[in-house]
């Protein structure tokens, strides 16, 4: 609550408070100002009343006495009058300011001067001029020797039947004023009750002040310092970034709507900083895997021109080759007529010859791996294929220990392509698991159906038990000329063109291997789309 | 006695069937080119073209095309340093009577020539 008033400047609540209370304080001035203003003035209405009843009294109580001049009884007259305390004193004087009657025997001799309280009664300016005031007061209000509020009331004595023909002869016929009586009145006792009901007045209002301007600042503090600070606290979070953060709605007046819609604004925030965020993430995945296939692309474009120009370096050389290879032969064969048959020299012959021959099959082969693009495409039944290679080597020497163990047997899987091709790809991967098992073990095939992105692929997985591949190997098995076979045995094509092929038909071949455990190539084909 | 013509670009393809097929009793003309081989074609007959199916001025089917066209009667078998069924199965529709893949031995191009020029000689 503290922090309202720290910065009044800041706070809301604060500027309410202050022009509230300010408010408060100069209405409840001037209410208490009025009500102590009223009653002063009823209380001065009655207490001159009062006094006029006992002026009035005095005046009747000694008419008697006067009447029959009996100057002892009017002066007991005015001393039992002027017994009771509130009565300060009682006098008669005539116009001439001679006091003829005082209650108090000090001030009997007095008399009463031009310009004193009494004679402004009915004088404007009584030490100067005899001119009457218009609006004659009886009575005036005036501080005694001892500082209490006097009040004095004067009034006149008229020349009546009674007094100018009594036996006295005192006051001839035409005097009209005979005198006038004057009574100093304590107001003591009523100042002491207004002093107290005043302050009484004052306490109240002060409190009154004082519990309403408590009252507003817990209310004002419960209902906009509080949720206001919390709006702002809130907004300061969201603004650092945290979104996480909820004002607390307590009440349903504008700021609890306000917020109820700054939340929802958060809501909507959040949102869109999650969807902007999936976006990101989606894109920067859409990237990657665009960037991946990008390259994947230019790999295998590369591995392409790399088969093409191996191709055609290979089908030149195999050309160019031949024919001295033509010749070699040719010339062994000549050479051989002109020599004894079973001579040395004939064996030796013999060897060239053998050699030469063998230089031709090697050719021959190299040129048969460099060909990736199929000759022929039509429909073929993968199954197929894979029956007739496998039942091709199960009575080769090689394969004697190396068992096969065909798990799609009876499904059709029909692809694309070159039967003759496909042929050379198993054949080549059969002969580098029976090569890495060292002739001994056992070769499963697996064919899986894969739907990828409208098109649907058949997987042949074949698993070998051999020796396995090395993670760092892994990066060059389907380059071409790689081999880690005896020369002679291995030519680093099989692979390659394998994949040169495959890649040709739309698919892909993958490795998966654990070195001493065994290797998996993974031949992903499209499918054909076949009437069921 | 069956004169043979052979040609082909490279000159120890046309020595060696020149050395192996005129101790057999052929008469052997030689040339390079395709362009100079239907010249002499033009000028004299002969009974058997050995015939180079890729050389540096004419293809060789072009060249087999050109004799089945004029000459009809002469007999042609394709040499090849490479072969595949399609080519194989390309040049014999087009009219050649038998086609030799390189290297081939002396017995196996006798072997050809003669079932060529002599079928009844070589049964
Ligand atoms: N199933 C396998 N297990 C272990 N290594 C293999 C396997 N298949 C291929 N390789 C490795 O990949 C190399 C390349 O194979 P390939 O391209 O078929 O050529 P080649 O068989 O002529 O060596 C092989 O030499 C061998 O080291
Ligand atoms: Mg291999």
């Amino acid at each position: 609550m503290k922090n309202i008033f720290r910065n009044p400047n800041k706070s809301v609540a604060a500027k309410l408070i202050i022009a509230i209370g300010l408010l408060m304080i100069v209405v409840s001035f001037v209410f208490w100002y009025a009500i102590l203003h009223k009653q002063n003035k009823d209380i001065m209405f009655i207490a001159v009343d009062y006094g006029e009843t006992f002026i009035d009294f005095a005046k009747k109580s000694t008419f008697s006495s006067m009447s029959s001049n009996d100057r002892e009884e009017t002066r007991k007259v005015i001393e039992n009058l002027s017994i009771p305390e509130g009565v300060h004193s009682l006098r008669i004087f005539d116009h001439s300011g001679t006091v003829r009657y005082s209650s108090s025997k000090e001030r009997a001799a007095e008399s009463v001067a031009r310009g004193s309280q009494a004679c402004k009664s009915c004088h404007t300016d009584p030490a100067n001029s005899s001119e009457l005031s218009p609006t004659p007061k009886k009575w005036s209000v005036y501080k005694d020797e001892e500082g209490n509020t006097t009040l004095k009331i004067v009034d006149r004595i008229p020349n009546e039947l009674a007094c100018f023909t009594a036996s006295c002869h005192a006051h001839p016929k035409d005097q009209e004023i005979l005198g006038f009586i004057e009574a100093d009145l304590s107001l003591s006792l009523l100042d002491k009750t207004l002093f107290k009901q005043s302050l009484a007045l004052t306490a109240y209002v002060a409190m009154f002040v004082l519990v309403v301007s408590i009252c507003l600042i817990v209310i004002l503090y419960k209902v906009v310092s509080k949720p206001v600070n919390s709006l702002v606290t809130g907004m300061g979070k969201v603004a650092g970034g945290d979104l996480e953060h909820t004002v607390e709605v307590t009440s349903s007046d504008e700021i609890g709507v306000l917020a109820k819609s700054f939340n929802a604004m958060i809501r909507d925030l959040k949102n869109a900083r999650e969807e902007r965020e999936l976006w990101t993430h989606t894109l920067e995945d859409e990237v990657a895997k665009k960037t991946e296939e990008i390259q994947n692309t230019h790999a295998s474009l590369v591995q392409t021109e790399k088969l093409a120009s191996l191709g055609r370096m290979a089908a030149g050389v195999a050309h160019e080759i031949n024919n001295p290879l033509t010749g070699v032969i040719t010339f062994a064969h000549l050479l051989q007529k002109k020599v004894p048959k079973d001579g040395p020299e004939s064996e030796d012959i013999n060897v060239i010859i053998e050699q030469a021959e063998r230089c031709s099959k090697i050719i021959k082969n190299l040129l048969t791996f460099a060909r990736a693009t199929p000759s022929e495409k039509g429909n073929v039944s993968i199954t197929e294929v894979l029956n007739r290679t496998i039942f091709m080597l199960q009575n080769q020497a090689k394969f004697r220990h190396v068992k096969f163990d065909l798990t799609c047997k009876d499904e059709q899987y029909i692809v694309s392509g070159d039967a003759s091709q496909f042929q050379q790809i198993f054949l080549n991967l059969f002969i580098n698991a029976a090569d890495a098992m060292d002739g001994r073990g056992k070769i499963t095939i697996y064919a899986r159906e894969i739907s990828e992105t409208d098109n649907s692929y058949v997987e042949l997985e074949f698993a070998d038990e051999g020796n396995g591949i090395k993670e760092e190997d892994m990066s060059k098995l389907f380059e071409p000329f790689y081999t880690t076979k005896p020369i002679g045995k291995g030519t680093g094509l099989g692979l390659s063109v394998s994949h040169g092929i495959v890649k040709h038909l739309g698919g892909h071949i993958t490795v998966k291997s654990t070195v001493g455990k065994g290797t998996s190539f993974f031949v992903r084909l499209p499918m054909e789309k076949t009437n069921l | 006695m069956s004169k043979i013509l052979v040609i082909d670009d490279e000159p120890i393809i046309r020595t060696s069937c020149e050395r192996c097929l005129k101790p057999e009793g052929y008469e052997i003309k030689t040339t390079a080119t395709g362009a100079e081989g239907l010249e002499f074609l033009k000028n004299e007959p002969f009974d058997l073209v050995l015939l180079d199916l890729m050389m540096p001025d004419m293809d060789g089917m072009e060249v087999l095309q050109m004799i089945k066209k004029t000459y009809p009667s002469i007999k042609v078998i394709m040499i090849t340093g490479y072969s595949t069924v399609d080519t194989a199965v390309d040049t014999l529709r087009m009219g050649a009577f038998n086609y030799l893949q390189k290297p081939f031995n002396p017995d196996t191009l006798l072997n050809a020539v003669k079932d060529a020029v002599d079928p009844v000689e070589s049964n």
